[in-house]
């Protein structure tokens, strides 16, 4: 049996590469060293063990014509159970979505809203509501509330960039730009 | 020719289906590929409601083909023979591996001095009910996800210490058989196998560089040809010199083994190799005569229910070996148990041999086979049962 020893980062998910690394979870660069065992079986092919958690271990099984099998072994008492069986092409597919080579994923603390603080969201024109009739001048919802009317949504029909005369009526939906304390004062001055 | 054609069709038609049914119902095919071969054949049974069964005669092309079987049987043993993997663990291979040798060989030996056997008979008796069945043993580990457990490493290296000395093993009876009656003689014979399979072997080692460039070769047809005429004109160099032809093959292999080309090999040869040794596997079927059974029954019982428990033994104690639970050391003894294809290679030199030696140890063999090979994949099968029962047994024996 060979025994190989890779000196490596801990493989904790990826996006590592996604811009600053300052928010990620402390300990996610700690070196750590995995350890993979490598048999060869007569006849079949190569088996693989890698230590997972503690005494938890995948097994890989690849076959001389492609077929990779791959089991998991909870503790060393325990039996190997097999968790799935692929081809040749599957294989290689697997292991690039698992390297991050398929699909890099971005961690959602690091999106970087181009928008700053403002978001966009949508508010329905309650039947009551004072602005009913009015046009956007007329009701003068960016000094009211700050936020800005990006586009008007009147059943199937989209207004984009309404003009300030454009009136807003019952039922509207108002796609708005600003931030969370904009939006909630244009919430109190249009909902029921 | 037409005749000649059909009939090989009938014996590949027959090997197939019997191939099928083998896999319905989850046993080995070997056993299987010999009952095709007992159905189709000259000898019993001759015909079924007034249909006759003498379809396939044992003729020159299969005796050929089956030839080519042992030789690539042989080949791939030595190909897949890891002698990294055997340096790496001798210590546990060597003690596994000489405790198995011992009570199996041994119980061999004293089958042979009970039932009153000449020393020969005795030897390859020894022989047969030593060596594990590499194909079924590992074919059965798989199914059973064992091959991912620790119990996979003493049971592999189990199969590499045997097939060292089956290869010495050979080469010695090879050259006892064709040999003279005398003791000078049968010692010369000896010393020129071992000088061939030497010299063969010493090419193997050193030759790695120019096997690796010589077979570097552009499409697999090319390949394909190259590997196989270079395998079977050393085999057959080797028998013209009365010589073992299985044991020269086993070196070709292990020629290959250290060189980038076996995966090439795996992909390319291993179909030609199952193709041969099916044939082989069948003919053996062909020229078994079962009624001459009858005539060593009582030696048969004996010999499967006393070898099927040394390899019990002998594989748990190399499963503690390794160190492992009793549970895991008893499944090393039941998956060592399945014996088959090396077995029928030694029966076939006692039948190329003649006399008595000819008659006995081949209908032996195939009595043995046929009941270890579908014995030994039955208890691996239900290993659980036997593992529950006489784990508390191991762990009492062995003080844990």
């Amino acid at each position: 049996m060979r025994r190989v020893v890779i000196r490596g980062l801990k493989l904790a998910g990826a996006g590592g590469t996604a811009g600053g690394t300052s928010s990620l979870n402390n300990g996610r660069y700690e070196p750590r060293n995995v350890t993979i065992y490598e048999t060869e079986v007569p006849g079949v092919g190569h088996k693989f063990e890698l230590e997972i958690d503690g005494d938890e271990r995948l097994v890989v099984i690849i076959h001389h014509d492609g077929k990779r099998d791959v089991y998991r072994r909870p503790d060393p008492d325990a039996d190997s159970e097999q968790l799935f069986s692929l081809t040749g092409k599957q294989a290689r597919q697997l292991g690039s979505i698992l390297e991050g080579a398929y699909f890099q994923p971005v961690e959602l603390d690091e999106v970087e809203v181009p928008l700053g603080e403002a978001i966009i969201e949508w508010t329905e024109v309650g039947a009551d509501a004072p602005v009913v009739g009015q046009s956007i001048a007329d009701c003068d919802i960016r000094s009211r509330t700050g936020v800005s009317v990006m586009a008007i949504q009147r059943g199937e029909e989209t207004i984009p960039n309404p003009g300030p005369d454009a009136t807003i009526e019952t039922g509207d939906v108002l796609v708005t730009l600003g931030s969370r304390e904009e939006h909630s004062a244009l919430s109190d001055l249009v909902e029921d | 020719m037409a005749a000649s054609l059909v009939e090989i069709g009938i014996a590949l038609a027959a090997v197939a289906l019997a191939g099928l049914a083998a896999n319905r119902v989850g046993l080995s095919v070997i056993p299987a590929y010999i009952v095709a071969g007992i159905l189709v054949g000259p000898e019993w049974p001759t015909e079924v409601l007034g249909v006759s069964l003498q379809l396939v005669a044992y003729g020159e092309f299969i005796a050929v083909a089956a030839e080519l079987g042992i030789v690539f049987l042989l080949f791939f043993l030595g190909l897949e023979f890891s002698v990294g993997q055997l340096l790496a663990d001798r210590k546990r291979i060597t003690k596994a591996g000489s405790v198995d040798f011992l009570l199996n060989f041994g119980a061999g030996v004293a089958l042979g001095v009970l039932f009153g056997r000449t020393p020969l008979e005795t030897l390859l008796i020894a022989g047969v009910v030593y060596i594990s069945s590499s194909a079924v043993v590992t074919k059965s580990i798989i199914d059973r996800g064992w091959v991912a457990n620790p119990e996979a490493e003493p049971i592999l290296g189990t199969l590499v210490f045997e097939d060292i000395v089956i290869a010495v093993y050979l080469a010695l009876v090879a050259a006892l058989l064709t040999g003279a009656g005398d003791l000078a003689g049968a010692a010369m014979d000896v010393a020129r196998a071992f000088a061939f399979l030497g010299a063969v072997a010493v090419v193997a080692w050193y030759g790695t560089d120019y096997v690796e460039r010589a077979f570097d070769l552009p499409n697999d047809e090319l390949f394909l040809l190259h590997v196989l005429g270079a395998t079977t004109l050393v085999a057959g160099a080797a028998l013209a010199t009365g010589v073992s032809e299985a044991v020269a093959a086993f070196f070709v292999g292990t020629a290959f083994s250290q060189t980038p080309h076996t995966e090439r090999i795996e992909d390319v040869v291993a179909p030609v190799r199952d193709l041969f040794a099916a044939v082989f596997f069948f003919a053996i079927g062909l020229t078994t005569d079962v009624t001459v059974l009858a005539g060593v029954a009582a030696l048969l019982a004996v010999a499967v229910v006393l070898t099927t428990g040394t390899k019990l033994v002998s594989g748990t104690i190399g499963g503690r070996v390794y160190d492992l639970s009793p549970t895991r050391s008893l499944r090393t003894g039941i998956g060592l148990v399945p014996r088959a294809e090396f077995s029928l290679v030694i029966a076939t030199l006692a039948a190329g041999a003649g006399g008595t030696l000819a008659d006995v140890v081949p209908a032996f063999t195939v009595g043995y086979v046929l009941a270890m090979s579908v014995l030994g994949t039955v208890m691996i099968q239900h290993a659980d049962r036997l593992t529950d029962s006489l784990a508390p047994l191991v762990a009492d024996v062995t003080g844990e």
